[in-house]
């Protein structure tokens, strides 16, 4: 009995050192990342403990980077947080308004909807690319934010989660509303958007992660440094800022963490919203 | 009344509607008619060449790596991203306490920009870095890593799986506990060891979780771009070379609008097969445990 349960607690001691040592590898390269931020020059890359850390990197992205190449970092960080964030907020609001029109209303043409929605979500996005960049040319958007923003305003993904969740509150909710005279609207903001926000949380956390990190598209419609999203400007000063190790490692800190702590605020609710996400 | 609700519905599918048409049909329209031109976006002229830009797709080395090298990464990634996910899943739903914790310290990979971490593995990977300088130490000698192109595939699989597993875990561990325990209980008493119970209890009943993990991992090959672009720029000798990467440089920086189209047009087309004939085979595996 006494051997059992030491045997027992040996077991839960190796499964947490299993997991703890899992866990530092699966943070490894933002430890990196932030710990070369921070040494010396000349010891970034070259040793994984630096001798002193500074704040040297980022004082030099701060001030514009160098003389001979100057790049507006802190602007660009600008950028990713106002291109997310408006795109962010649109696919939001959408998806609710909509979600709730395919929901809760019954309209003609409203099977119709869901099924083209169906086509649109699983329609092989690739396609779209060259033709839509010809279109934002066409409309005389090429290299200015909108570019980067209209095309991203509503997310089906979002219309399909919201409208999944909205299917499950029950009609008498929404019955007693309405017979207190609350219009549609007010009934989507002061009733059914509240409700909703374990998959408010979560479609907003995947949905500005998408937006930050979107490489391909920010790349092609925009040419102005000044209105380059961070991650543009990282993967395109690759090549060209060989010597500069310090500061990239630092830029690569602005773009990795605001996402990490908006997840952290997220993360109470994440692991059961995200097996709602799951489910649907 | 009835009225008003009709106009209602359609006022508020109006922004979905707008935005559809305009980014959406228009595009869809305009690919129909764009692969079948000759056009370099900038000049006034469009030549039609029929068939032409497919038959040079077909026939195109780049195209055929592109090709080749997906279900390279395929092999790797999906059966990687399997093991790695399944893994953290059994390892979180194990823990007696601090599931949680563990289960969103998994994720954070998930959040990173591929740029950021393309950057931290270029680095690590620099010739007088200390980790080559570490390998030299130990070996003697340390692999060409990027410029290899053995290591190259590897190492962007590596960053692949790295990312995806604690999501994936999560589809996991949402599975794994729908399991109910009393099944494993059972199979104790009948004398079932935990590696028969694992094989004969959690990987069945998990279907539907390999199916989806499956799948998404599947579609997700088909659309590498940022880590080889960064860090390889498809190399070398195109062993990293993806489709998306050849519809990048052939419609935007060779300003070939029409072809490019076409190579897309030709990846949706496959994505869509193979994803098919995967599901095809893992269906026929679930009716056989019995899902539908």
């Amino acid at each position: 009995m006494v051997q059992a349960k030491k045997r027992g607690k040996a077991k839960v001691l190796a499964l947490y050192t299993t997991a703890t040592v899992v866990l530092a590898l699966m943070i490894i390269p933002y430890l990196y990342m932030l710990i070369q931020s921070l040494a010396p020059w000349h010891e970034v890359d070259r040793v994984f403990i630096p001798s002193s850390l500074g704040v040297r990197s980022y004082t030099w992205l701060f001030a514009g980077g160098a003389a001979s190449l100057p790049r507006p970092w802190l602007r660009a960080l600008g950028n990713s947080a106002l291109v997310a964030t408006v795109v962010t907020l649109s696919r939001v609001l959408v998806g609710s308004l909509v979600g709730y029109a395919l929901a809760v209303l019954s309209f003609r043409g409203r099977g119709v909807i869901q099924n083209f929605i169906l086509f649109h979500m699983f329609y092989p996005g690739i396609i779209l690319l060259v033709p839509t960049f010809l279109l934002i040319r066409a409309l005389g958007l090429y290299d200015t934010y909108a570019a980067m923003i209209l095309p991203g305003l509503v997310s089906t993904w979002a219309i399909f989660m919201y409208a999944n969740f909205f299917r499950t509150v029950p009609k008498e909710v929404i019955e007693a509303a309405r017979m207190d005279g609350a219009g549609e609207l007010r009934i989507i903001f002061q009733i059914m958007i509240p409700i909703a926000r374990p998959i408010t949380a979560i479609v907003f956390l995947f949905l500005f992660m998408e937006r930050w990190i979107e490489l391909l598209w920010d790349l092609i419609v925009i040419r102005d440094p000044a209105k380059q999203t961070l991650n543009v400007l990282l993967a395109t000063m690759f090549g060209p800022y060989g010597g500069y190790e310090g500061p990239l490692y630092a830029a690569g800190v602005l773009l990795t963490f605001p996402i990490i702590v908006l997840f952290l605020l997220f993360s109470r609710r994440f692991v059961q919203g995200v097996s709602l996400v799951i489910s649907t | 009344m009835s009225t008003k609700k009709e106009l209602g519905g359609w006022l508020l599918a109006s922004p979905y509607l707008l935005s559809a048409i305009l980014f959406f049909l228009i595009p869809l329209g305009w690919s129909l008619s764009l692969v079948f031109f000759d056009w370099n976006v900038i000049s006034p002229v469009r030549t039609y060449v029929g068939l032409g830009n497919f038959r040079e797709a077909l026939t195109s080395t780049r195209v055929f790596k592109a090709f080749v090298n997906t279900y390279k990464f395929m092999g790797i990634i999906v059966p990687g991203v399997i093991v790695a996910s399944l893994g953290l899943a059994l390892l979180v739903q194990h823990l007696p306490r601090g599931k949680q914790f563990y289960a969103v310290g998994f994720f954070l990979p998930y959040l990173a920009s591929g740029v950021a971490v393309s950057l931290v593995v270029r680095g690590i990977l620099s010739y007088d870095s200390a980790f080559n300088e570490f390998l030299r130490s130990v070996f003697g000698s340390s692999p060409r890593w990027l410029r290899d192109p053995f290591w190259a595939t590897l190492v962007i699989s590596a960053m692949i799986i790295w990312k995806l597993s604690g999501y994936y875990a999560l589809i996991f561990l949402a599975g794994l506990q729908g399991i109910p325990r009393e099944l494993y209980e059972a199979a104790a008493l009948d004398g079932a060891g935990p590696l028969t119970q694992f094989r004969k209890i959690t990987v069945p009943l998990l279907y539907p979780a390999f199916y989806t993990v499956l799948v998404l991992s599947v579609g997700l090959c088909f659309g590498i771009f940022t880590e080889p672009y960064v860090l390889t720029g498809g190399g070398p000798r195109f062993a990293t070379h993806t489709w998306q990467l050849e519809i990048y440089s052939q419609a935007f920086e060779r300003f070939r609008a029409g072809y490019g189209a076409t190579v897309a047009v030709l990846n949706a087309v496959i994505t869509f097969g193979s994803i098919l004939i995967i599901r095809r085979v893992v269906e026929s595996w679930g009716r056989r445990l019995g899902f539908r």
